[in-house]
């Protein structure tokens, strides 16, 4: 089993060193997100030769060839699909999935949508920089208004997309979200998603310090990730059915969870009784 | 007790002499007013002159609070002197401490919660197990200074009750016990005082304050728990040492540790490399090692008692 189970958290444990330093920019979040993610798997005592990682593209879907486990780097927008192939076909495994705001809200929008109604148990961490980083930074569903990106060059006027608003009315029967910023909060509400039974969908908000923040003049990465904080005010989150997109202020933490039949065991229920049945006529 | 004046028996021939002054000091949110009204109440039910004040600068950030009461046939100035006290009521120690020189030297009565609440300025350092400049006299050694003293961890009975927020008026019960005043008239004050659904809770704590005060003035011995001493750390913490291996290979110089370390203790070095600035300072709060996009800091917190620094 798991001999790391006893140890302190030790993130060397848990990562390719061999690949080390990672491929990320000086100050990107998406290594403080990927921290997190492997200290939740180490808190909830998963063995990391039954957990799978399956990534999209992007530099959110790179971050899984650091992770010493069984890891997928798929198509871009498709992690979901993979995924959900894998998870049905092996429900042994703990199965996460990692995506960014382009390949799970723009290419990969229908199949967030489907993940989430049919309640697989899958945990979706979407690492939300706002952009497109890895293509050097076009505008994504969640870019802010009037931000610069290479296609949005006098800001962008497209309405911003509140991607757990989209989970939650799509059915995921968890819907979670943190900054980078509070890494033990994030590393929670991780470790809440993975143990949850059904689809998780969980929204972490990264900075892509390279490429966002300097087009947008967002400071160096202290600056970056301080400024987090004051985007997330639990108390001020005020988007009802007025407001379909995104408020200025976040609510961070677990925002949605409910009993939801989980499709993987009611899959393979139908499965056991259409056998018995095709048995009992031969 | 001979201390404080009598109100009750003789208001008109001690009172006409001088006023009585009380002095409640405490920090914000603490409930001093709450005494200082009750005290003024009293005082108007004997047909005394009364003068109150008060003072609450940076009350909500618990800062400084004190106010003071005075009574008597004829009271003018609405402020107490140094040295002019009957009774120095703190609801937190060091604060107690802070207004002694207020007590009148040979009779002045002082009553005090032991309970710390230390201010934030006084933790110049964080690392655990630090000592802290907040007031190190033990309640032993402030009841033997001053003429008659009393020191009580009010917050702990009041908790015992079910109330931790009215460790106020367990002071004020052990307050009445110095005045003379018949109790029912102080609970008719207290439940003027309080919403309607708090008055049992009160009235409780009350009584055990006027309990524990009544036992403590026949025994000298029971005036202070001895087993309050003077030494104040970061509560409940073991000196705990700290090790911060960071990986100069991983460190890319984005200087988030650097601009984020609470404690400001780790820099850029001339390659753009994170290093253990100050590593006397370093609390071992794990921030660094949390928000470094590249796995490059690790802290280790031992009990040894050394400290190593690598790089
Ligand atoms: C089918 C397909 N279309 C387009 C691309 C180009 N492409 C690579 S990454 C990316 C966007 C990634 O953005 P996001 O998912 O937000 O990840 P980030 O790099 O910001 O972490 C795009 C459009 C591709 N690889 N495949
Ligand atoms: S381009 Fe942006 S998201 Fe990609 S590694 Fe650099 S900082 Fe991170
Ligand atoms: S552990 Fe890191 S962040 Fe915390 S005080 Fe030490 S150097 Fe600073
Ligand atoms: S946070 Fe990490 S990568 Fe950034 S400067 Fe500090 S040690 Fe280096
Ligand atoms: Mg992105």
């Amino acid at each position: 089993m798991n001999d790391l189970l006893e140890a302190p958290f030790d993130v060397k444990d848990y990562l390719r060193l061999e690949m080390m330093p990672h491929f990320m920019c000086p100050g990107c979040g998406h290594g403080i997100a990927l921290r997190c993610l492997l200290w939740a798997v180490h808190e909830l005592g998963i063995d990391k030769n039954k957990l799978a990682i399956v990534c999209g593209i992007g530099c959110s879907g790179r971050v899984g060839a650091y992770i010493d486990a069984n890891t997928f780097h798929t198509t871009h927008g498709r992690p979901l699909a993979f995924a959900t192939g894998l998870k049905l076909a092996r429900p042994d495994l703990t199965v996460v999935v990692i995506t960014g705001d382009g390949d799970c809200l723009a290419i990969g929008g229908n199949h967030l949508i489907h993940a989430c109604r049919r309640n697989l148990d899958l945990t979706c961490l979407m690492l939300n920089n706002e952009v497109y980083a890895m293509t050097g930074g076009q505008v994504s569903p969640t870019t802010a208004i009037d931000r610069l990106t290479t296609t949005t060059p006098h800001g962008n006027a497209e309405p911003t997309f509140d991607a757990c608003r989209l989970a939650d009315a799509a059915g995921a029967s968890f819907v979670g979200r943190e900054v980078t910023r509070q890494a033990p909060a994030l590393k929670n509400v991780i470790k809440a998603g993975l143990a949850h039974e059904g689809f998780s969908f969980i929204e972490v908000m990264s900075d892509c310090t390279e490429i966002y923040g300097r087009k947008n003049d967002l400071g160096e990465s202290p600056e970056m990730i301080m400024s987090q904080k004051s985007d997330m005010r639990p108390e001020a989150f005020g988007n009802v059915a007025d407001q379909p997109f995104r408020a200025n202020r976040l609510r961070a933490g677990i925002i949605a969870q409910r009993d939801r039949p989980e499709y993987g065991s009611v899959y393979r229920q139908r499965a056991a009784a259409e056998q018995a049945k095709a048995k009992a006529k031969s | 007790m001979s201390a404080a004046p009598n109100i009750e028996t003789a208001p008109s021939t001690v009172a006409a002499a001088r006023a009585t002054n009380v002095m409640v000091v405490g920090v914000g949110g603490q409930g001093v007013l709450m005494i200082s009204k009750a005290l003024a109440l009293i005082g108007q039910k004997q047909g005394l002159q009364v003068k109150q004040s008060e003072v609450h600068g940076m009350a909500k950030r618990g800062g400084v609070v004190f106010s003071h009461v005075r009574f008597g046939a004829e009271v003018w100035s609405p402020t107490i002197c140094k040295g002019e006290a009957d009774v120095l009521i703190a609801l937190e120690w060091a604060e107690g401490l802070r207004w002694l020189e207020y007590l009148r030297p040979d009779t002045g009565v002082f009553i005090a919660d032991t309970r710390r609440i230390v201010p934030p300025f006084a933790c110049r350092s964080r690392r655990r197990g630090a000592t802290m400049a907040y007031a190190r006299e033990t309640p032993a050694e402030v009841i033997d200074k001053v003429s008659e003293g009393y020191a009580l961890d009010a917050a702990a009975i009041a908790t015992g009750l079910g109330e931790p927020r009215a460790a106020n008026t367990v002071l004020l019960g052990v307050l009445s016990a110095s005045m003379g005043v018949p109790v029912a008239e102080w609970l008719a004050v207290l439940e003027m005082l309080v919403p309607p659904k708090s008055r049992a809770i009160n009235h409780k704590a009350f009584e055990a304050g006027r309990a524990w005060a009544e036992a403590a003035h026949d025994d000298a011995s029971l005036r202070f728990d001895a087993g309050i001493t003077g030494d104040v750390t970061h509560a409940d913490m073991a000196e705990v040492s700290v090790r911060l291996d960071i990986n100069a290979a991983w460190c890319k110089g984005c200087d988030i540790c650097v601009k984020l370390c609470p404690e400001r203790c780790l820099a850029l070095n001339d390659h753009q490399v994170a290093y253990l600035k100050a590593p006397q300072a370093c609390t071992g709060c794990h921030v660094c090692e949390w928000l470094c996009p590249d796995f490059a800091i690790e802290v280790h917190t031992t009990h040894q008692v050394s400290m190593t620094v690598s790089e």
